[in-house]
């Protein structure tokens, strides 16, 4: 019947060509979102200010020493600035300094107008300006002392930057808030306006929604209320008096009237991995700053690691391939050592923490953390270039003993060159598992992210970082940033090793 | 000495090698019977029988190659200008005297330069000193020339001998060999992965190294015994048949099984 095994075949082809394609697409699917999420970060965002920026509000500038990748400041980051909420910039950008904001004499124009900024026209009267805010004389000494102050800010006339602007930047402020009256906000059955995404703002301030039901709100009528002549925002008064009321206002008159805000939810995009992100040290837990170090430290980490476990390992397979006689003890070693490579690395950084960390007290540090990986890799090693020796053909071994090369010389210069692709690529999948390690590492080579400054110090690897990153909450944008280099590091090695062992193969 | 030679010897005198009711062993089979054969300096030597017959096994004994395996049992005596072979002997000394060609190619994975430099350097000559270097350079030009290989060769000894064809590298491999300066070349099926006009390169390379080595070939191909040796042993089940000069074997055997093999009833 060939037509029947005709078919078969062909049904057979599509199954296997279904699995590869299947396989190639999800490897395809986890190294594109791991690098997509590597390089753009994109975050939904809860906030009552809206994403509209003026560079210039009211003709003021707020002025920093130095912005350290912010991008724009939200009206209740600088509310709270001058209000002692911050007292450092870390929970603000990525800068570590403690902050200093400068403010000019609300007694003078430019100061006032300042004053108002920040609590409103309303509010001026009692405003409480917080311990820590220095007041300067004037714009050119407040200018003057952001300049010299690593973390100052300061808001000043806009007109006053000019030359005296040279050494700060600027940040714009994003401070419009939707404001709605308070009917609107109440909780109806157990109900209330829900978050806003950006989409349902624009529909809500374009007239498309007659009803707050439709956003989960109370039965109410929307009635947009018209900005004031000359402006954007409405005037918070007439918000507050209105059945169903909504309007864009200014955050520092919505606070001063007592308003209710809606709170949007945005998705905010970016870049996540930048240049800087590789050559800065990492601050605050890797918080902030880079991780360079930590770079470092994962090449010094596999440096000394194959430098322990190559020569170990070679020999070993030299030992159990060419010397060993083929017995029950030889079968042992190789079950044990097939074992090994199949135990989980926690059980490696359990052994190693009592071993090298605690028994033999080299303490958390390089060593320690390289003797556990040097274990955990010895099989794959061993256990490849053993592969690799095995396949050197025989020929060859007798051709130089027939030459009068003793079994030494033959293993040395004929032996292993022959076996040296095999044994690298042993090499690299011990390079591999030990870049990837994490849990053998945490307990014995410690979590210190500056740079190691011996053996006996402790560092911390990618792999850490990433890990401690994740579980310690500390910022999902920069373990996915991480894990994107650590990818492209392993990819270089592999990529590295492959040219290595195709221009050995060249001289097979 | 004299009395361990059989009378159906071909060469007078004492041979390169004599060998004396040699008895070998794989495990429980036994692969040579009683050999019993007087092998002449400066001649090439056949050594032709069926697949099995134990010729290759007999020519690795001559170099103590056998010694790689494991289970192998060897009795009788070999001896070798005299010296028994399984005496107190270096083995390294005696390989460097008693060079092997094997029936595959088998170059090293380097370069054609380094392939032939191989042997001289594994015996302690380091090319440190340009005076050396220039010495070691002499050699392999040498024994790439005696090879006849040198002119192929010349303008890529620095690049890998495996990019060399089937011929070149056989010849590569005897160049090898001769670069340790050997005494005796052994020779196992050289030329049966190659081609015909590669053959006969080889062939006519026997001749002329004949006259300072002696040569040990053993083959299948009868027309190849028949051109290039001067004397052949009939190998059969591990026993040496029949032993006497190329010409009386081909045109006047002695033994009926020689005959049968010769022409061509069975192998």
């Amino acid at each position: 019947m060939p037509n029947r095994s005709v078919a078969r075949e062909k049904t057979a082809f599509g199954i296997i060509r279904f699995l590869s394609v299947f396989t190639v697409a999800i490897l395809a699917l986890i190294m594109g979102f791991i690098l997509y999420k590597g390089l753009r970060y994109s975050n939904e965002v809860r906030g009552t200010v809206l994403p509209y920026e003026e560079a210039s509000p009211d003709g003021l500038s707020i002025v920093v020493n130095d912005r350290e990748g912010l991008e724009s400041l939200e009206f209740p980051v600088l509310f709270g600035m001058y209000t002692d909420e911050y007292i450092n910039w870390s929970k603000i950008s990525a800068d570590e300094h403690e902050l200093l904001p400068v403010a000019i004499d609300p007694a003078a124009p430019d100061g006032a107008k300042a004053e108002r900024l920040l609590f409103g026209e309303s509010g001026r009267a009692g405003a409480e300006w917080g311990s820590s805010v220095r007041f300067a004389p004037d714009a050119a000494s407040a200018l003057a002392l952001v300049r010299a102050t690593p973390g100052a800010v300061a808001i000043v006339p806009s007109a006053a930057l000019g030359a005296a602007g040279k050494g700060v930047q600027t940040l714009p402020l994003r401070r419009m808030t939707l404001a709605v009256s308070e009917d609107v906000v109440a909780l109806v059955d157990n109900r209330s306006v829900e978050d806003l995404s950006d989409a349902a703002i624009d529909r809500l301030l374009k007239g498309s929604i007659a009803n707050w039901k439709e956003l989960g709100g109370p039965d109410l009528a929307v009635s947009i209320l018209p900005a004031s002549p000359g402006g954007m925002t409405a005037p918070a008064a007439a918000i507050a008096q209105a059945k169903g009321g909504v309007a864009r206002i200014y955050a520092s008159e919505a606070q001063a009237a007592g308003l209710s805000t809606l709170t949007r939810k945005g998705v905010e995009r970016g870049w996540n991995l930048s240049f800087r992100y590789l050559v800065e040290a990492p601050r605050l837990s890797g918080k902030v700053g880079g991780i360079s170090t930590i770079i470092l430290n994962t090449f010094f980490m596999l440096i000394l690691t194959i430098a322990m476990a190559a020569p170990i390992g070679v020999a070993a397979a030299v030992y159990l391939v060419e010397y060993a006689k083929q017995g029950p003890l030889v079968r042992l070693l190789r079950l044990g050592t097939e074992t090994l490579a199949g135990i989980p690395s926690i059980i490696f950084g359990l052994f190693g923490f009592l071993f090298f960390v605690d028994i033999l007290g080299f303490g958390f540090g390089l060593l320690s953390g390289c003797l556990t990986l040097t274990l955990m890799i010895l099989p794959t090693i061993v256990r490849t270039s053993e592969e690799a020796l095995k396949a050197v053909p025989r020929s060859l071994r007798e051709g130089s003993l027939a030459l009068g090369a003793t079994k030494l010389q033959t293993i040395a210069r004929v032996a292993i060159p022959a076996a040296a692709p095999g044994i690298l690529t042993g090499l690299i999948l011990g390079i591999g598992r030990a870049v990837g390690e994490t849990a053998a590492l945490i307990f014995t080579m410690g979590s210190d992210y500056k740079l190691a400054k011996g053996l006996f110090s402790s560092a911390r690897a990618l792999s850490s970082h990433v890990y401690l990153l994740f579980a310690e909450g500390i910022s999902f944008d920069r373990a996915f940033s991480t894990a994107t280099v650590l990818i492209l590091i392993v990819l270089a090695f592999n990529f590295g090793a492959r040219r290595l062992v195709g221009r050995m193969g060249g001289m097979k | 000495m004299t009395e361990t030679i059989k009378a159906e010897s071909p060469a007078a005198g004492n041979g390169k090698f004599d060998v004396d009711g040699l008895d070998l062993w794989y495990g429980p089979a036994q692969a040579l019977k009683g050999v019993t054969m007087r092998i002449a300096g400066n001649s090439i030597t056949a050594l032709i029988g069926p697949s099995g017959c134990g010729k290759s096994t007999f020519l690795r004994v001559l170099d103590r190659m056998n010694d790689l395996i494991d289970g192998i049992r060897i009795e009788g005596k070999v001896l070798y200008d005299g010296v028994d072979l399984f005496g107190q002997v270096d083995v390294i000394e005696l390989r460097k005297k008693i060079g092997m060609v094997f029936q595959k190619p088998n170059p090293f994975p380097m370069s054609i330069y380094d392939n032939v430099a191989y042997g001289p350097r594994v015996h302690g000559l380091r090319a440190r000193t340009p005076a050396e270097r220039r010495r070691l350079d002499e050699l392999v030009e040498k024994s790439l020339a005696n090879a006849a290989l040198l002119d192929e060769v010349k303008d890529r000894l620095h690049k890998s001998a495996l990019g060399l064809s089937g011929g070149q590298q056989q010849r590569l491999c005897i160049a090898r060999v001769l670069a340790v300066e050997p005494d005796v070349l052994l020779m196992d099926e050289p030329t049966s992965a190659l081609d015909p006009i590669s053959t006969s390169k080889i062939e006519g390379l026997l001749d002329e190294l004949k006259k300072s080595y002696t040569i040990v070939i053993v083959t299948h191909n009868m027309q190849q015994a028949g051109r290039v040796s001067d004397s052949t042993g009939f190998f059969l089940h591990g026993e040496l048949v029949e032993y006497a000069p190329t010409k009386e074997i081909f045109f006047n055997p002695r033994d009926e099984r020689t005959e049968n093999y010769i022409s061509g009833r069975f192998g």
